[in-house]
């Protein structure tokens, strides 16, 4: 089983696309349409793992950090990839068009890497908001197999914070219950990045 | 010297007729060609288009009423899109040349100054009581709409649009002279009458890939200055009178 293969199957959007789903890929019934909701999360999710993306390579960029740290870093924008290509994926599998990168014109504020404290702060801004709409999604979407997805990049995404949060001086582990978020409540959030 | 005359007159008549015939040949696409030409453009383009080049013979209406009657045997010489769909309809039936993307645009909501619903953002939609007026499925700012919604997962908001316009211009002004509480255009319809509406963001991640095309017709009689046209928008001074009136530049997954 190649790389991509795996990240779906693990994710069950290989398997929600075909229909296929079960022990062994065996044919069972077809898989639930999707909802519009359902959806938007996918929407949402996407524009926002190019922008991690983006952000995790002009902190690498910006050499604001350096030894293992580095290493966190490049994995955050690899995680971010990955999510980002899993998400692509069930948005053609429910038929839909799926932004690219190049859709975006990502705007970061004045400062946001001049300064290790200040980057990544931004970077977790970014971390928990998306955190907190996976869990959202993970809780409410209609199609089983994406709240998996939704549920196992959440679990990413509270690493990818546990490390931001230790690089910038603060607890590893946080609150016991991370908050879910509204898509709006989220998109007011990051519109100030995605241009 | 009597003799003389006659032929310093014709000289100076001769010069009067070419010098008028440069004037009226030197549009801003700096072609040379006799009479204007056709050009059958989106409804969104109206502004833009009749700054750029006051000269030619424009047909402004939604993109897909402009395919029909080109497809009907209109005689235009260019057809500007705002959807890539209708132009590679067209090309696809050998009725325009290769069409080429010459600029991008943004969706909007815009609600009239005095806001008589309190909308204040895309999501009030659907929580609120209100006249929504959108362009139809077939128009490219229709089509653009519902994506926007179907991203937003919005789509049940559709139940409350009272009227489905034929192009933007109508959407625009069914707004601004409040006659809807709501409508979806794009950015540069918006600000033509940023004095009579309120724009509120469409977010980025839920924008639809909204590119113009343009082509000449294959029948036009006139390819060659119409091609001149074509090169005149996409040149500095075309793409420079478009970002004037709001619209994007030629996106990178285009060119």
């Amino acid at each position: 089983m190649n790389r991509r293969r795996l990240i779906l199957s693990a994710a069950g959007v290989g398997l929600a696309a075909t229909g296929l789903a079960g022990p062994a890929g065996a044919l069972v019934t077809p898989a639930p349409t999707p909802t519009d909701d359902d959806l938007a999360y996918a929407n949402f999710g996407l524009a926002a793992e190019f922008l991690l993306q983006d952000f995790y390579g002009q902190v690498e960029r910006a050499k604001l950090v350096t030894g293992t740290t580095v290493r966190e870093i490049k994995r955050g924008g690899f995680n971010a990839a990955e999510h980002a290509f899993a998400l692509e994926q069930l948005l053609k599998g429910a038929a839909q068009t799926a932004a690219v990168r190049d859709d975006f014109d990502f705007t970061w504020p004045d400062g946001t890497f001049a300064t290790k404290k200040q980057a990544l702060a931004t970077g977790l801004t970014l971390v928990e908001t998306l955190l907190g709409v996976y869990l959202r999604a993970a809780a409410v979407v209609t199609v089983q197999s994406y709240r998996g997805l939704y549920a196992s990049m959440a679990a990413n995404l509270g690493q990818q914070a546990a490390a931001l949060s230790e690089q910038s001086g603060g607890r590893i582990v946080g609150i016991s219950f991370a908050p879910a978020l509204e898509l709006k409540t989220a998109s007011d959030v990051l519109e100030a990045y995605l241009g | 010297m009597s003799a003389q005359r006659p032929s310093r007159f014709v000289g100076a008549a001769v010069a009067a007729v070419l010098a008028c015939a440069l004037a009226l040949s030197g549009t801003a696409a700096g072609r040379s060609q006799a009479g204007p030409l056709t050009i059958y453009a989106a409804a969104s383009l109206t502004g833009v288009f009749n700054t750029y080049d006051g000269s030619e013979k424009y047909s402004f209406a939604g993109s897909n009423v402009l395919e029909t009657q080109i497809k009907q045997g209109a005689p235009a010489d260019i057809f500007a899109s705002a959807s890539p769909a209708n132009t590679q309809r067209l090309y696809a039936s050998g009725l325009v040349d290769k069409p080429v993307t010459f600029t991008a645009n943004r969706l909007a909501l815009i609600v009239p100054k005095s806001n008589p619903a309190g909308l204040k953002s895309v999501y009030d939609l659907r929580s609120v009581s209100v006249k929504l007026v959108v362009a139809g499925a077939a128009v490219p700012v229709g089509g653009y709409t519902r994506t926007v919604l179907k991203k937003m997962g919005l789509s049940s908001v559709l139940s409350k649009v009272v009227s489905q316009e034929s192009d933007v211009k109508a959407v625009t002004s069914k707004v601004a002279l409040g006659q809807a509480d709501a409508g979806f255009v794009y950015v540069t319809d918006a600000r033509a009458v940023s004095d009579q509406v309120t724009l509120i963001r469409i977010p980025a991640w839920a924008q639809p890939r909204v590119r113009y095309e343009i082509a000449v017709v294959s029948k036009s009689p006139n390819k060659s200055a119409a091609q001149s046209w074509i090169k005149g928008i996409l040149s500095t001074k075309g793409q420079t009178a478009l970002s004037h009136a709001g619209f994007l530049p030629i996106p990178k997954a285009s060119s």
